[in-house]
C-alpha cells in the first residue's frame, strides 16, 4: 500500500528553507521555469524580479513568446514549444508534455510551470517553490489568499474530494501553478500523453497523480490572490468542465482510493485576515433559493435518474424551506457529491446532462454557504467541516461504488 | 363439404327443375374447391421461403451472439470502458446514447454487433423469401418490399425518439441553468417538434397518407413553433426590454466605460466560484 503523501502546511520557517538548500543533490541543479505568453512589456519586468531570487547559473526561463534562445542580461531564456497562451486558465496536458520535453533537452532536475497570473506571484514564493522541489518534494502547489467567498468550487468540491479520497490536504488541487521534480514531470507527461490522444482539452490533476504514485506533495503560501477565471467563459461551462474533470479522475483512480487509508494530515492554515464583508452577499440568498426551487420543479425527474431516494427526499425538503432556514448540512452535501460522482461513473444519464443537473445543486450549496459564512474565520471553519464530512462519508461512496443497486429499491 | 353444399342448395331445389339446381351446386362446389386448392398451393409455395427466412434469421443471430461475445471479451481485456471514460468528453457525440442505457460502452458495442448480425440475417431471409416465391404467382407480393419500409420506419422512429429525448433534456437543463421560468414548456416544445418531424418522416417512408401527412405535419409543426414563440416572447418581454434599455444606456466615453468595467469587476469579485 502506498503511504499517504507528505503534506506540509503553510508558512515555512526560513531556517528550514536554508537547511533544505544545503541538501540539494549534486546532479543537475538546473531549474526550468516555464512562463506563459506575456505582453511585451511584462517579460523584462518579470525577469528582473526573478533575477533578484535566482542566480544565472541555476535557472533557465522558457517562454513561448521567443523565437530562438536568448542570453538576456537578467536570466538565460529559451523557447517553450508548447501552446501556452495567456488565456489558459489552468495548466493543460500540452503544458506538461512540452515541459517534460524541454526538461529532457536541458537535463533540468526541477520544473516550475507558472500559470497565466504569473505576474502576481511574488518572486520569493517562486523561489520557495523551487527550494522545496530541490529539498526532495515531488510536487509543490501554491496556496492563494482567499476571501470568505472566494474559490467556492475548490471549497465545495476539489479540496474535500482530494482530501477524502487521496489523503492529500492540498487547498488548491486545481493546477494553476506547479513546481515538479523530474520524475513528477515525466509522470505527468505520460498521463498528459494518454489524455491528449483521447481528449485534447482534458484537465489533468497533478495532486491526485502524485498521491496515487506516493510522491511527496506540499504546498506553499504564495500570498498572491487566486488567479481569476477567464472572463469570456460562462460559469456553467467552466463548472461542468471542472466537475467533470474531477469526477473522471475519481473514476480513473477508483482502485486507489477504495483501499483503506488514513485521513490526511491536517494543514496549518494561516490565521484568517478579515477581507470580506458578507452582509452585502446575504441579500442574494433568496434569489438563489428561488433558483433552486425552479431547478427542483423542472429537474426532479433527471435527478431521480442519478440520486438515491434518500438524497431526493433531502432535496425535496430543501426546496420547501424558507430562505432564512436554507441550509445544506456538510454530510448531506458530501453524499450528494458522491451520488453525482457515482452517477457519472455509471453513466446513469448523459454526462453533459448530469453535470448540467449538478450545477443547480452546487448553487444551492453556495446559497447555504452564503447564509452560514459571515467572515473569514467562519469560512475556514465551514471549509474544514465540509472536508471532514467528505472523509466521514467516504464509506458511503465506497459501498455505493461497489454495490450501486443496493441503495435503489 | 360436399354434403353441406348439397344440403344448402337442395333446400332451394324446386320440384320442377331438379337437374338445373344440381348443376349450380356442382359449379359452386367446384369453384370453392379450386380456390381452396389455389390457397393451399400458395401456402405450400410460401413455406420453404418462410422456413428459409427463419433459418437465416436464427443462424445470423447465433453468429451475432458468438461475435458479440468475442468482441466483449476482447474489449474487456483491452479495458475499453476505462479508456473511453478517460477520453470521452461530456459533450462528445458518443454520449448521445448514454441516456438510453446505463450499460458500459463495451456491452453497448457488443449489443450493436449482435443486432447488426440479426439485421443482416433479416435481409438475407427476405432475399431468400423473395427468391423462393414463384414469379408467375397470381398473388401479389406487395408485402415483401413493404417489409423493408417498415424496418426503415422503425429505425427512423427509434432514432427520432432518442434525439428528441436528448434535445429535450439539453434544453431543459440549459434553460433551468439560465433560470428561465418557462424551461419545461421550452423543453416539451422541442421534444414534440422532433417527435412530430419523426412521425411525419416515418409515415412518409411508409408511403401512408400522402399529402394528408405533409399537410398535418405542416400545421402541427407551425402550431408548435407559434406556441413556443408566444411562450418565449411573452415570458422574456421584460428580459428583452431590459436588454434594450442597457444597450441604449451603454456608456459612450472612455471614463464611463472604465467606470462601468470597474463596477462590473466589483460585482463579480463579490462572489468567486473559481
Amino acid at each position: 500500500m502506498a503511504s499517504p503523501s507528505s503534506i506540509e502546511g503553510f508558512g515555512v520557517p526560513q531556517d528550514v528553507i536554508t537547511s533544505e538548500r544545503k541538501v540539494q543533490p549534486d546532479g543537475s541543479r538546473r531549474l526550468l521555469l516555464c512562463v506563459p505568453s506575456l505582453p511585451e512589456d511584462r517579460l523584462p519586468g518579470l525577469l528582473a524580479d526573478l533575477a533578484t531570487v535566482f542566480r544565472r547559473d541555476e535557472v533557465l526561463i522558457a517562454s513561448p513568446d521567443l523565437e530562438e534562445p536568448e542570453d538576456a542580461p537578467a536570466l538565460p531564456l529559451t523557447v517553450f514549444d508548447g501552446t501556452r497562451v495567456r488565456t489558459d486558465w489552468v495548466l493543460t496536458a500540452g503544458d506538461y508534455l512540452a515541459a517534460n520535453e524541454l526538461a529532457q533537452r536541458h537535463d533540468a532536475a526541477q520544473v516550475l510551470l507558472l500559470g497565466a497570473d504569473v505576474c502576481t506571484l511574488p518572486a520569493v514564493a517562486i523561489r520557495e517553490m523551487a527550494d522545496r522541489i530541490a529539498a526532495g518534494a515531488d510536487l509543490i502547489v501554491p496556496t492563494y489568499s482567499l476571501g470568505a467567498h472566494d474559490g467556492l468550487v475548490a471549497s465545495a468540491l476539489l479540496y474535500p474530494l482530494t482530501r477524502a479520497l487521496f489523503a492529500a490536504n492540498i487547498r488548491f488541487p486545481l493546477p494553476m501553478d506547479a513546481g515538479m521534480s523530474r520524475r513528477m514531470v515525466e509522470r505527468m507527461a505520460s498521463v498528459a500523453q494518454r489524455q491528449t490522444t483521447a481528449q485534447a482539452d482534458a484537465l489533468v490533476w497533478p495532486v491526485a497523480e502524485a498521491a496515487a504514485a506516493a510522491f511527496n506533495v506540499r504546498q506553499v503560501d504564495c500570498k498572491a490572490p487566486i488567479p481569476p477565471a477567464p472572463a469570456a467563459s460562462d460559469f456553467n461551462t467552466l463548472f461542468a468542465n471542472v466537475a467533470g474533470g474531477v469526477f473522471a479522475d475519481v473514476e480513473a483512480k477508483a482502485p486507489f482510493w477504495q483501499r483503506s487509508r488514513g485521513p490526511a494530515v491536517a494543514a496549518r492554515e494561516v490565521p484568517p485576515n478579515q477581507q470580506t464583508e458578507s452582509s452585502d452577499l446575504a441579500e442574494e440568498v433568496p434569489g438563489m433559493v428561488e433558483a433552486f426551487r425552479l431547478a427542483h420543479r423542472n429537474l426532479h425527474e433527471i435527478w431521480a435518474l442519478a440520486l438515491p431516494p434518500q438524497s431526493l427526499l433531502a432535496l425535496k425538503k430543501l426546496s420547501i424551506v424558507e430562505p432564512s432556514a436554507f441550509t445544506i448540512a456538510p454530510a448531506l452535501w458530501a453524499r450528494l457529491v458522491y451520488d453525482f460522482a457515482l452517477a457519472f461513473h455509471l453513466r446513469s444519464l448523459n454526462r453533459g446532462h448530469l453535470l448540467g443537473a449538478f450545477t443547480p445543486v452546487y448553487l444551492a450549496w453556495v446559497a447555504s454557504t452564503l447564509r452560514t459564512v459571515t467572515d473569514d474565520a467562519s469560512a475556514s471553519t465551514h471549509r474544514e467541516e465540509t472536508a471532514a464530512a467528505f472523509e466521514q462519508e467516504k464509506p458511503y461512496l465506497v459501498a455505493r461504488w461497489r454495490w450501486p443497486d443496493r441503495f435503489n429499491p | 363439404m360436399t354434403v353441406l353444399l348439397q344440403f344448402v342448395y337442395g333446400l332451394r331445389q324446386g320440384p320442377n327443375e331438379p337437374g338445373r339446381e344440381w348443376m349450380m351446386g356442382q359449379q359452386i362446389e367446384f369453384a370453392l374447391k379450386q380456390s381452396m386448392h389455389r390457397v393451399l398451393v400458395v401456402l405450400v409455395s410460401f413455406l420453404p421461403g418462410l422456413l428459409a427466412f427463419l433459418v437465416a434469421v436464427i443462424l445470423f443471430a447465433l453468429v451475432g451472439v458468438i461475435i458479440a461475445g468475442v468482441f466483449r471479451r476482447v474489449l474487456t481485456m483491452a479495458r475499453f470502458d476505462e479508456r473511453l471514460s478517460r477520453g470521452t468528453g461530456t459533450n462528445a457525440p458518443t454520449s448521445l446514447f448514454e441516456g438510453t442505457s446505463n450499460q458500459p460502452p463495451s456491452r453497448l458495442v457488443s449489443r450493436a454487433i449482435f443486432w447488426l448480425c440479426t439485421l443482416v440475417g433479416v435481409a438475407v431471409g427476405i432475399s431468400a423469401f423473395g427468391a423462393s416465391y414463384s414469379s408467375d404467382s397470381q398473388v401479389p407480393i406487395f408485402l415483401l418490399p413493404y417489409l423493408t419500409h417498415v424496418i426503415g420506419a422503425v429505425l427512423i422512429l427509434f432514432a427520432g425518439t432518442v434525439i428528441a429525448r436528448f434535445l429535450a433534456r439539453s434544453v431543459l437543463i440549459g434553460a433551468v441553468n439560465a433560470q428561465l421560468q418557462y424551461a419545461r414548456i421550452l423543453s416539451l416544445g422541442i421534444k414534440w417538434l422532433v417527435l412530430v418531424l419523426t412521425a411525419a418522416m416515418a409515415l412518409d417512408h411508409l408511403q401512408v397518407g400522402g399529402a394528408i401527412v405533409s399537410l398535418a405535419f405542416g400545421i402541427l409543426f407551425g402550431g408548435i413553433v407559434l406556441t413556443l414563440s408566444l411562450a418565449v416572447g411573452l415570458g422574456s418581454r421584460e428580459l428583452v426590454s431590459r436588454s434594450i434599455e442597457r444597450t441604449m444606456e451603454r456608456p459612450s466615453g472612455p471614463s464611463e466605460v472604465a467606470n462601468q468595467r470597474a463596477a462590473d469587476a466589483q460585482s463579480r469579485s463579490r462572489l468567486r466560484h473559481f
